[in-house]
């Protein structure tokens, strides 16, 4: 078994007083797609932004690919990492925002290119060479030249994939990425999702849509306060609940 | 349209009488200004020439000179007058500079106070602090006359010994005085517009940058700033308009812009308020230059934030003259 590709044991993270995770352990490995459900403030989404270090955990220790995240073990002590070594964990990984989080001031193949030009230094026309490969495969080849303000959320969302996935992650993170669509828009997106777990891409996923974590999850974790309160394959977790709060939880969203 | 059988019913717009009463009334207000600009008024000469009349005698005919109120042919012998050309010259490279100091440190006072260190923070906040807290007149004078309170600048480690220094009076000269006074001030006022425009913009657009893996500077470079731009502009170009008219104060100091300019030839001639028309005139002419040269820019920053590119005077003048034209149209009752 190789190693994992993400690996959580007892992360802690507060906001003043509030300890919003409290010990949160989970494993999820290369090709898994995990989704990660829970009432709202149950911690779910403070996670999902923990992994790519938007959130600096307080307590625990969590491993992206075998890496610490944030941090760098020598001996017996942690030593912080700095600005640039942050951004080279996180050019790794890729996320998609509940609101889109478009560059607003640049076409959708621009917002797309940003990232290869000047992370990892790809030429400009390789760089709009693969940007339309990847607009095209989530069928936007079309709107290129768009503003995101032209486009209509379903649309921004998937060029907001488009933009993750041409960093070329070895893992994407999804911040309730259908949350914020009109109800109409949310099953382009998903398709786009799903395609993308087909090709064997590991993600993580905060939704609130079960049919997609029943159809495309292999990995179901249901958090509330903080903890991961039942966790396994979504066909087992969501047929048969073992706990009161998950049932709970449930009944109210299906 | 509503229809009454097969006629349509004829709409009448409403009728604003106060809106009818208010333009006369402004109207008549303009029509006064106009007169008093071209009006003339007596020098107290008379001209008089002889004529020969009917009955073949010469007769004397006298009446009063008149001149213009606003003496407009002075104002024209002196509008391209040498010295104040100088005096023009001399007001743009004050407004350009101070703009360049006043935006380069706004940027960096305002990056500064929004740093999570309160040791640059603090500082930036004082600085503003202080020189938005004092008049530009007051600040002007002081850098005058800082030679002062420091005869010598020297240079060299701090509290250590000077490797280099200068007189005072050699560095500050009015120039470089009205320089670093209308500069320090000018960074004051832009850090607060910098900041607010880089505050303005949203939260999740650094996050998307973050996870992309752009370090700090690049996202502030590529993703904030430029969207900052469309919230810095419009107030930008006003503090230049404003600083072309504020580095008139630099007159106070013996700076020969164009308000000393003129003042330089009416303490000579008296003719102040011609003079004052003048220099006026100059001003009127660079902020309207000014003003076009600002729309253009900010159509530009607007990129992204709208859905449609706002239109040029040019091109709104042509869609007021068609919708103009096609109003009336309709009115005779032909379809467009």
């Amino acid at each position: 078994m190789s190693q994992p590709m993400i690996e959580a044991s007892g992360v802690r993270k507060s906001f003043g007083a509030l300890e919003v995770l409290r010990g949160v352990d989970l494993v999820v490995n290369r090709g898994d797609v995990a989704c990660l459900i829970g009432p709202s403030g149950s911690g779910k989404s403070t996670f999902l932004r923990c992994i790519n270090h938007l959130e600096q955990h307080d307590a625990g220790r969590l491993t992206v690919d075998g890496q610490l995240v944030g941090y760098e073990q020598r001996g017996t002590a942690l030593y912080e990492l700095n600005d640039r070594q942050i951004c080279a964990e996180r050019s790794q990984i890729g996320m998609v925002f509940q609101r889109f989080n478009l560059f607003a001031h640049l076409t959708a193949l621009e917002n797309v290119t940003l990232g290869p030009i000047n992370v990892r230094g790809e030429t400009p026309t390789s760089a709009r060479e693969r940007a339309m490969e990847l607009l095209r495969s989530v069928g936007l080849a079309d709107k290129a030249q768009n503003y995101p303000s032209q486009l209509s959320g379903g649309q921004q969302q998937r060029v907001a994939i488009a933009r993750a996935l041409a960093m070329e992650p070895k893992l994407m993170l999804f911040d309730e990425p259908t949350s914020a669509l009109d109800p109409e828009l949310v099953g382009e997106v998903l398709d786009a999702m799903k395609q993308l777990a087909l090709n064997g891409m590991t993600m993580v996923v905060v939704t609130h849509e079960m049919g997609f974590a029943r159809e495309v999850a292999n990995q179901l974790f249901f958090l509330d306060e903080g903890v991961v309160q039942e966790s396994g394959h979504p066909r087992d977790v969501l047929v048969n609940p073992k706990t009161d709060r998950l049932s709970n939880f449930l009944s109210k969203v299906l | 349209m509503q229809t009454n059988g097969d006629e349509p019913l004829k709409v009448v717009p409403v009728r604003h009488f106060s809106r009818w009463l208010a333009a006369v009334v402004v109207g008549i207000l303009v029509a006064m200004t106009a007169h008093t600009l071209v009006s003339r008024i007596p020098t107290g000469e008379q001209i008089c020439r002889t004529v020969v009349d009917g009955a073949g005698h010469h007769v004397r005919r006298c009446h009063e000179a008149l001149q213009w109120r606003f003496s407009w042919d002075v104002v024209g012998r002196y509008l391209a007058d040498f010295n104040i050309i100088k005096g023009l010259g001399m007001t743009l490279v004050l407004t350009v500079l101070t703009m360049v100091i006043g935006i380069t440190l706004g940027a960096l006072v305002a990056i500064m106070r929004l740093s999570s260190s309160r040791l640059l923070s603090g500082p930036a906040w004082l600085f503003t602090w202080f020189f938005r807290g004092t008049p530009v007149y007051v600040q002007l004078l002081f850098w005058f006359n800082i030679a002062a309170i420091f005869p010598t600048l020297d240079i060299g480690i701090p509290f250590g010994p000077a490797v280099w220094h200068i007189d005072a009076v050699n560095l500050f000269t009015p120039f470089t005085a009205a320089l670093v006074a209308l500069g320090l001030n000018e960074g004051a006022y832009m850090s607060e517009i910098v900041r607010g425009g880089i505050v303005a913009v949203d939260e999740g657009q650094v996050e998307a940058a973050n996870s992309l893996g752009l370090t700090r500077f690049q996202t502030l470079k590529l993703v904030v700033l430029p969207q900052a731009m469309r919230v810095i502009i419009p107030p930008t170009g006003n503090e230049v308009i404003s600083m072309l008219k504020t580095s008139s104060l630099a007159s106070a100091v013996a700076v020969v812009e164009v308000l000393k300019a003129a003042q330089n030839i009416y303490s000579a001639t008296y003719e102040v308020i011609p003079l004052l028309i003048v220099a006026s005139l100059w001003y009127l002419l660079v902020t309207t230059i000014l003003s076009i040269g600002q729309y253009y820019v900010e159509r530009h920053f607007s990129k992204g934030s709208l859905r449609t590119v706002p239109l040029t005077p040019r091109q709104r003048l042509a869609r007021d003259i068609q919708g103009v034209a096609g109003k009336f149209r309709t009115q005779r009752g032909v379809r467009v």
